[in-house]
């Protein structure tokens, strides 16, 4: 008797060994495999086009601005904290650098940093609305947005601004060092800083913490407060400093910047954060944005300049598939009693209910 | 026998978690399954209710028709019904609603919803188990105890008029022991009525009141199957810990921190107000454990919140002689006081964190290197305490969620002396846990008292506090009513009794027989 017990652990273990010789898993990494699906499959069908050294700058040097602004709404969803004014916020960094740079004689750099500084000083109103008014931040970050877009209005009077800049500042945001554009760069140590914070820092750690379980948090010590507070404070930030980029790479302000700039974020953010560990995560934004982009790249290729349909219909259907992976994976919301719930209601319904007798 | 399980064997990769176990419940009987946590109760229930798919071999039949083990629609099919511990009801719905969660409503004229015949049939159910309430009353507003039941009414209400085997899966384990007493009375009626139960706790207790035949699950194998006369508390505790412990019955000695008691008190309450307390005065001197009773609406169930800062309220609260102010835990964690918080799941653990993170969330410090956190270090810490307090893990990165329910409380004990707090408050630290993790921790506070912190022990457990307490508070109508201090003559039936007596008034319907010495 006790023998044949005890076979099934002799018999279970090889199954156990032979998982580490298995390719990364097709889940955590999956960014990764539909990234070299895209170059494999565009690179086929765009022989000449593809895969060349144009197609990676071009790509590298597009995504910079919009993998940043994927950032800073990271930040804040660690802590379970919607900002969906980051693309407006942005918006109004480029036009009020502008507007400056012809108005003002300040330098260029005082500019940047007044702006960056006068943006977390918005970010901070957000975060007294979501943290004192206690208004859903889903909801408190969409009015800012409204009201970010109608200051633009007024400053620009809905025309296009067009500041003038140092050859400086415009080598700052096209230049290239050994082909890879500066602003892949600012990309980078931006992600790595970032990176730093969240993950090998008690202040990262305590964002997950609030994101995870707020009340928990709180009573284990935690002013949960300060840390969304603080969080919407740094993607206000993260989102100027992104403005800034634009402005340093493209120049003038047009109206049309900044809704069109916070849809491939979400998306990034969404789907980077069903990668590698499996919550919200820097380095699987990035991947997954990369991925996402040359996607996009790739498409522009094969229907030609004129599909310009292309690419919200590509994101569109990335973001909600996204999700979908990283709802089934529990990546995002909905645990504890909800899943009890929903195995009751398949459970329940699965059935004709019986006919219940009226009992006294 | 009507529903039989044979030579049921589940094993996740390399780790066993069923051997071959064969199990028999019958109609009209409440058979119970107890064992410690990893023993493989959990793992039973999810065999049934078709959460796992058991490994091949095993065979499964009610009322002499096979089926199919492994699949959620089969055991519906076959007619078991399932109340978990997480209930699956929708706190916001009202008690009507959430009978009625994925049923079709009697309807009317354009579909409308025809609820006072709703209402009077969810009612017929609901007083069988002894609830009494308007149905409009959302279930978010009910005690434990009554949610409990408002599931088990629903699990009655699919049953249609045939008789049904009802798996329980530790149903009292958030109650209060007067509820229990209710919810086992309900159980015991639908044996009378021709129902089986297969009933899950942790509460040998309540088993050795309640249930018919008693197994015993240990390391996946059924150690005993034996009908109810045949055992005593004793044995029975002996069978599920094994032979390596007999959960430490007997009294320990508890001389513990006779020095501390001349200074004055490390936690200092005067005149205490908020949520059901409405004046309550405390002293607990270092290395001293007091204990804090109270039946459900007694202001027990607040004492905690209120005191580690979740919770507003007036009135004073010294930690070793600094004032806190209510509302901020991290003022009260400053002061010296930690708390492990009663409600697991919803007040303590970080679903998205592994154990490590889990543990040392309230004090990042320690470890700090260059503002980073340097997590080797973090690490050989968890370890250690993983070690000292037995907590079985597969490691201290582990996902949380993956450890059972007494190591989840384990980690929280961990985060709460780490951080050498001087004033300990446990709101109900081994409630749903098994009998070798709750000895284990009952171990671990007297060695905090001996080491010289004062403990708060609120506890809904009377053996817990008679074991431990030097002195306990008995609260009733939010103020204290009674203290009984250490002695051979303070029993678990003594506390109990008192709680019961010095209630003003019965929190609960149908507890008046109970409470009949009050006056």
């Amino acid at each position: 008797m006790n023998a044949m017990t005890v076979t099934p652990v002799e018999q279970a273990r090889p199954v156990a060994r032979y998982r580490h010789f298995r390719l990364p898993g097709l889940r955590r990494f999956s960014a990764l495999y539909l990234w070299a699906v895209f170059l494999i499959l565009f690179g086929w069908l765009q022989f000449h086009l593809f895969l060349t050294v144009s197609t990676f700058q071009i790509v590298f040097s597009q995504s910079a601005v919009t993998a940043v602004l994927a950032l800073a709404f990271l930040v804040p969803l660690t802590a379970d904290t919607y900002d969906l004014s980051i693309g407006e916020m942005m918006s109004l960094t480029i036009v009020v650098i502008n507007w400056l740079t012809l108005n003002t004689r300040l330098p260029i750099g005082v500019i940047a940093v007044i702006v960056v500084v006068g943006c977390a000083m918005i970010g901070a109103v957000s975060g007294f609305i979501v943290v004192k008014l206690r208004v859903n931040s889903l909801i408190a970050t969409l009015g800012m947005s409204e009201v970010l877009s109608s200051f633009q209005l007024y400053i620009s009077q809905n025309h296009q601004v067009a500041g003038s800049f140092s050859s400086l500042f415009v080598d700052v945001g096209n230049g290239k060092v050994f082909g890879i554009p500066y602003l892949d760069l600012y990309m980078i140590v931006i992600a790595l800083v970032i990176w730093f914070v969240l993950e090998q820092t008690p202040v990262g750690r305590r964002m997950f913490a609030v994101g995870g379980n707020r009340e928990a948090a709180r009573l284990a010590g935690i002013s949960a407060n300060r840390i969304i507070w603080g969080s919407l404070i740094g993607s206000a930030a993260i989102a100027s400093l992104a403005g800034v980029m634009y402005t340093a790479q493209v120049g003038a302000y047009t109206s049309d910047i900044g809704q069109g700039y916070l849809f491939p974020a979400l998306a990034a953010v969404f789907f980077g954060a069903s990668q590698l560990s499996q919550r919200p995560n820097v380095w699987g934004t990035l991947i997954a944005y990369f991925a996402l982009a040359f996607g996009i790249q790739g498409l522009t290729l094969q229907f030609g300049a004129g599909a310009f349909w292309v690419s919200p219909l590509f994101q569109g259907v990335a973001v909600v598939g996204a999700v979908a992976i990283a709802s089934s994976r529990g990546a995002l919301g909905g645990g504890g009693d909800s899943r009890a719930i929903r195995r009751l209601l398949r459970s329940r319904t699965a059935e004709p209910a019986p006919q219940p007798p009226l009992q006294s | 026998m009507t529903l039989h399980l044979t030579r049921l064997t589940k094993s996740f990769g390399g780790q066993i978690a069923l051997r071959g176990v064969d199990l028999s419940v019958g109609y009209g009987e409440v058979h119970a399954l107890v064992g410690q946590n990893g023993s493989g109760k959990s793992t039973l229930i999810k065999v049934l209710s078709g959460y796992h798919q058991p490994d091949p071999g095993a065979g499964a039949e009610l009322d002499g028709r096979p089926f199919q083990l492994g699949s959620a629609h089969a055991a519906r099919a076959a007619g078991l019904r399932f109340v978990h511990q997480d209930l699956a009801l929708v706190l916001q719905l009202s008690i009507l609603d959430n009978m009625m969660l994925g049923r079709d409503y009697p309807v009317g004229l354009a579909g409308r919803i025809r609820g006072r015949v709703a209402a009077e049939r969810v009612r017929g159910y609901l007083r069988q188990v002894g609830v009494e309430t308007d149905v409009g009353l959302p279930v978010g507003s009910l005690s434990p105890a009554e949610r409990s039941a408002v599931a088990i009414a629903r699990a009655l209400s699919d049953t249609g008029s045939g008789r049904m085997l009802l798996v329980l899966d530790e149903p009292t384990a958030a109650l209060p022991s007067d509820d229990v007493r209710r919810l086992l009375g309900t159980i015991g009626r639908l044996r009378e009525d021709g129902h089986g139960v297969l009933l899950v706790s942790h509460h040998l207790g309540e088993v050795l009141d309640i249930a018919d035949r008693i197994t015993v699950l240990r390391d996946g194998r059924v150690v005993a199957s034996v009908p109810r006369g045949e055992v005593d508390q004793r044995r029975l505790a002996g069978l599920i810990v094994g032979d390596s412990a007999t959960a430490g019955d007997a009294a320990p000695a508890h001389g513990a921190g006779q020095d501390g008691r001349h200074q004055g008190p490390q936690l200092r309450i005067r005149g205490l107000r908020g949520g059901r307390l409405t004046a309550l005065d405390l002293d607990v001197r270092a290395g001293e454990i007091v204990g804090v009773a109270g039946i459900t609406g007694s202001g027990r169930e607040s004492l905690a919140s209120l005191i580690t800062g979740g919770m507003p309220h007036t009135g004073q609260v010294e930690v070793a002689g600094t004032s806190v102010r209510p509302g901020q835990p991290y003022r009260v964690q400053r002061a010296g006081a930690a708390g492990v918080p009663g409600e697991r799941a919803r007040l303590g653990m970080f679903p998205n964190l592994g154990v490590r993170q889990n543990m040392t969330v309230s004090q990042l410090d320690r470890h700090l290197r260059f503002g980073r956190i340097d997590r080797a270090r973090e690490r050989g810490e968890v370890s250690d305490w993983i070690e000292r307090l037995g907590i079985v893990t597969q490691g201290p990165d582990a996902p949380i969620q993956s450890l059972s329910g007494g190591n989840q409380q384990k980690v929280l004990v961990a985060r709460a002396l780490r951080m050498r707090p001087k004033v300990l408050v446990l709101d109900d630290p081994t409630q749903g846990i098994d009998v070798g993790a709750r000895a284990q921790i009952h171990e671990v506070i007297e060695r905090c008292a001996a080491d010289g912190i004062a403990i708060l022990l609120i506890s809904t457990d009377s053996d817990e506090l008679a074991r431990l307490a030097d002195r306990i508070v008995i609260l009733a109508g939010g103020r204290c009513s009674r203290i009984l201090e250490r002695g051979p003559a303070v029993t678990a039936k003594l506390i109990d009794v008192s709680q019961l007596e010095a209630n003003p008034e019965p929190a609960l319907a149908g507890l008046a027989q109970g409470a009949e010495g009050e006056k």
